[in-house]
């Protein structure tokens, strides 16, 4: 059987993959096509994502009715006068209710995300410059948080904490950093034995100054654009544990619990459930391409 | 085949522009060559001087690169191509001129034995035989079954040139072959290359950084810069009386087992002539770049005072051994890289460890540097000679963090010793200043930059400006100046000679170059195989050389 010579040393493949897509700072080597090319797929998800998070931040002021008082006739149809997007069975104001659920998802996905990435950042790092039991006893924690399916265990704790939006976005997070410290291990673990950082030791720089002026910032912008993608993948994530009622109660505009209670209404007033469900895709699909964005914006810097 | 006069390369006229985002940038421009059969023609150089970049056109390699631009006519054995247009080329490319390249492991399939590489080209088992017996391969047949994986360095370009010969060209192009080998291989494989090109009779572009080897190897040379020949005739000519002024300023700055060690190496550089002023008698650059012309100025003039009292070595290593363990799950073993290395630098004195790859050099710079422990031993450091020990590295580049500032880099070291702790800010910033104008940089220039807009020889200085900014007690050098262009390296081994005159450094000089090791250091180690086999006085190193291994290390530095 073949052996590497340092099949011990190597990144879990799940690390190592987005490694090797880091933004490495690439000699601007003359004569390649598309270097110049502006990147225009990025300035306009940039753009929309601008737009998103000004509508979200504006919400309330933005609609002249309240999320969860009734404002008008119930099951009122799209594109209806006073109701672009209708009313639901009870009569609340769906546009209403679904800037607000996305002001919700938004503040919520990037706080479980911005939590996980810190958390998994701050143990990948401490394990991969640690190394030795350090390192086997954070990556095999780390490794057990990941061998259970991500879906029930966020379901599991969420449900054990009490349905609520908090618990929901606890359970997530507990399911989400594993991924940031394995991703930040194999990373620091290749920087930790670069030149450079054996110069910087040279010097006579130790400790937590090491890390933070001459390896976190070689790790950085590959968290930053893994983070940006996640947020898209944890509001699903909340919409779905919303969804079956692991969120807050009723009347709460929660896009998933909106999708859930406008289920029972899907046969004569379609909307009530679809529209929602329409805003939780469109928002992660906006943070997948603000993802690729980032990345392409932090290629041409050479960050 | 038959031989006429007509040359087997003729370049006409050829401009190559690269077109880049700040306007086009002129890599050849107008170059007119001539190869005849059977003669070979050096094309020196220095980095960005455009000799890879004639290697390539020559070769009809630019034709699909976008963003170049070419002009004129590169015709080989009568047939003219134009180096920017693909037409033509197929027949022409890999069949009447092929390549020997630096790096034989990039150029051959790893997937692949050498024999069904070499037969594709050969087209019979034999014939593949009988080239790897040509190219002196040992036991060609077992050869002709391993990957290139299985391969030392010498042997891939051994095969890299029997796959390119067995075509039998009309033309050769050799860029750098020996660059990456190690010394002693590099006269074989040189002289194979002479005899084999002989025998078939093909034109030999041999394109290279490095003077002693095309002066060894090559009928005539052309010396390169800046996209354009400047002098070119018959080799002995261009290096025994070049009349371009960067020619002659090219030779001078070759190292050779007869360079002067007193005094510094290569012609008057200013910015080192501004760095010498400090503390002289005669300060003045104009005269300082007389007496440094006249072979007046000796590092002698430089020296700082000795100290009274005699201090302890500043590095004692006493019977060091190091293994390391190789393989990987299965099949793991033990491979001893030091075996009982006893070594001293006394204060003030340097010491050059000669070596080739493997031969465990590199492991005592390392253990010398607290970079990996021995496994036994004694490494004793005295540092009350100055602040710890320090490395300047091979790769400079890689050894300065790509997001710091120069500026940072320089106050984050001084500030860890004590001495750059008691400092206000002022004094720090005066104090990093005065560092980089040691190493002959300007810092205005040069303190807010990153390392990616350093050039190789300003990256090499940052690096030892960081080394000596507080000074040592032991500077250990790695191979500084290998990867540098000739004059930049005669400019860092002038600094560091400098430096240890001025600053009254211990330095341990690690390099495979004996001409180098010379001129900076006072003793030379030679090592082999983790053993220190002869310990000369730098003096007179080739009268007192008496070791096998020695003396063929002498014999590779190339008169």
């Amino acid at each position: 059987m073949p052996s590497s010579p340092d099949a011990t040393t190597v990144p879990a493949p799940t690390a190592a993959a987005p490694a090797r897509r880091r933004m490495l700072p690439l000699p601007s080597r003359p004569g390649r096509r598309g270097h110049e090319a502006r990147p225009v797929g990025a300035v306009v998800a940039l753009t929309l994502l601008g737009v998103v998070v000004l509508v979200a931040l504006l919400g309330p002021a933005l609609s002249p009715y309240s999320s969860i008082t009734v404002s008008g006739p119930p099951d009122l149809a799209p594109f209806s006068a006073g109701h672009w997007l209708g009313t639901d069975h009870l009569g609340f104001d769906i546009a209403t209710r679904v800037v607000e659920g996305a002001r919700t998802s938004l503040y919520a996905a990037c706080v479980v995300t911005l939590g996980s990435a810190v958390f998994g950042l701050a143990l990948g790092t401490l394990a991969g410059m640690a190394g030795g039991w350090v390192d086997q006893v954070l990556m095999r924690l780390t490794d057990l948080f990941l061998a259970f399916p991500a879906t029930i265990v966020a379901m599991a704790v969420a449900m054990g904490l009490g349905p609520s939006l908090s618990s929901s976005m606890i359970g997530i997070a507990v399911i989400w950093w594993p991924l940031y410290a394995r991703l930040t291990r194999g990373e620091v673990r290749r920087v930790a034995s670069s030149p450079h950082v054996e110069a910087a030791r040279l010097s006579g720089t130790r400790g937590l100054t090491l890390v933070r002026r001459h390896v976190v910032p070689s790790v950085l912008p590959t968290v930053v654009v893994t983070a940006s993608m996640d947020i898209g993948g944890v509001i699903a994530m909340l919409a779905g544990l919303a969804f079956i009622g692991l969120g807050s109660p009723e009347p709460a505009p929660e896009l998933g619990l909106m999708a859930s209670s406008g289920m029972q209404y899907i046969l004569g007033s379609w909307w009530i459930a679809v529209i929602p469900g329409i805003a939780v895709g469109l928002l992660s699909l906006l943070f997948t391409y603000t993802g690729d964005a980032l990345r392409s914006l932090l290629r041409g810097t050479g960050a | 085949m038959t031989r006429t006069d007509r040359p087997a390369l003729r370049v006409d006229g050829l401009t190559v522009r690269y077109l880049t985002k700040g306007g086009p940038v002129v890599a050849a421009a107008d170059v007119d060559l001539r190869v005849a059969p059977g003669q070979c023609l050096g094309l020196v150089g220095e980095s960005g001087s455009g000799k890879s970049t004639l290697g390539l056109a020559v070769q009809g390699l630019l034709t699909r690169e976008e963003q170049v631009a070419t002009e004129g006519v590169v015709a080989i054995a009568d047939r003219e191509l134009d180096p920017g247009d693909e037409r033509g080329w197929g027949q022409v490319r890999g069949h009447l001129v092929t390549t020997v390249f630096q790096d034989p492991m990039a150029s051959l399939d790893p997937t692949m034995t050498v024999g069904r590489m070499l037969t594709w080209v050969t087209r019979d088992k034999q014939e593949s035989l009988r080239w790897l017996e040509e190219v002196e391969i040992r036991e060609p047949k077992v050869v002709l079954r391993s990957y290139p994986h299985q391969l030392s360095g010498g042997m891939r370009q051994r095969v890299m040139i029997a796959m390119a010969l067995a075509r039998r060209p009309a033309v050769l192009v050799a860029d750098e072959p020996t660059t990456a080998l190690d010394v002693s291989v590099q006269a074989q494989i040189l002289s194979l290359l002479r005899r084999e090109q002989d025998r078939l009779g093909c034109g030999l572009l041999f394109v290279t950084h490095d003077l002693g080897v095309a002066r060894t190897m090559c009928d005539d040379v052309a010396v390169m810069r800046h996209g354009r020949i400047v002098e070119r005739g018959p080799s002995a000519q261009v290096f025994d009386a070049p009349q371009d002024e960067y020619s002659r300023r090219l030779v001078a700055s070759r190292l050779t087992l007869d360079t002067d060690r007193a005094r510094p190496v290569g012609p008057p550089e200013p910015t080192v002539v501004a760095s010498m002023s400090e503390g002289l008698a005669q300060p003045e650059p104009e005269s300082l770049t007389r007496r440094w012309s006249a072979g007046e100025l000796t590092w002698a003039s430089f020296a700082a005072p000795e100290p009274e009292r005699r201090r302890p070595p500043a590095l004692e290593l006493v019977a060091v051994t190091k293994s390391f363990r190789t393989g990987g799950l299965l099949g793991s073993r033990e491979k001893q890289v030091l075996h009982g290395i006893d070594l001293t630098v006394e204060p003030r004195q340097s010491v050059a460890l000669v070596g080739e790859s493997g031969s465990g050099k590199s492991t005592i710079l390392r253990i010398a540097a607290g970079l990996e422990q021995a496994d036994g031993g004694d490494v004793v450091i005295d540092d009350r000679g100055g602040a710890g020990v320090q490395v300047v590295p091979q790769d400079a580049g890689a050894s300065l963090t790509p997001w710091r500032t120069v500026e940072q880099l320089l106050l984050e070291r001084l500030g860890n010793t004590p001495e750059g702790t008691g400092l206000t800010d002022a004094e720090r910033s005066a104090r990093i200043r005065l560092a980089l104008e040691r190493v002959a940089l300007d810092p205005d220039q040069v303190l807010r930059r990153k390392a990616g807009q350093l050039s190789g020889g300003q990256r090499q200085r940052v690096a030892i400006a960081r080394a000596v900014v507080v000074p040592p007690a032991l500077l250990l050098c790695d191979e500084p100046t290998s990867a540098l262009d000739v004059s930049v390296a005669c400019t860092v081994l002038n600094l560091l000679n400098l430096l240890r005159q001025q600053l009254g450094l211990s330095i341990l000089f690690v390099t495979h170059d004996l001409a180098a090791a010379r001129v900076i250091a006072d003793r030379v180690d030679v090592i082999s195989d983790g053993r220190i086999v002869e310990r000369v006085d730098a003096g007179d190193l080739s009268d007192s050389m008496t070791s096998a291994y020695g003396r063929r290390l002498l014999d590779a530095v190339l008169p």
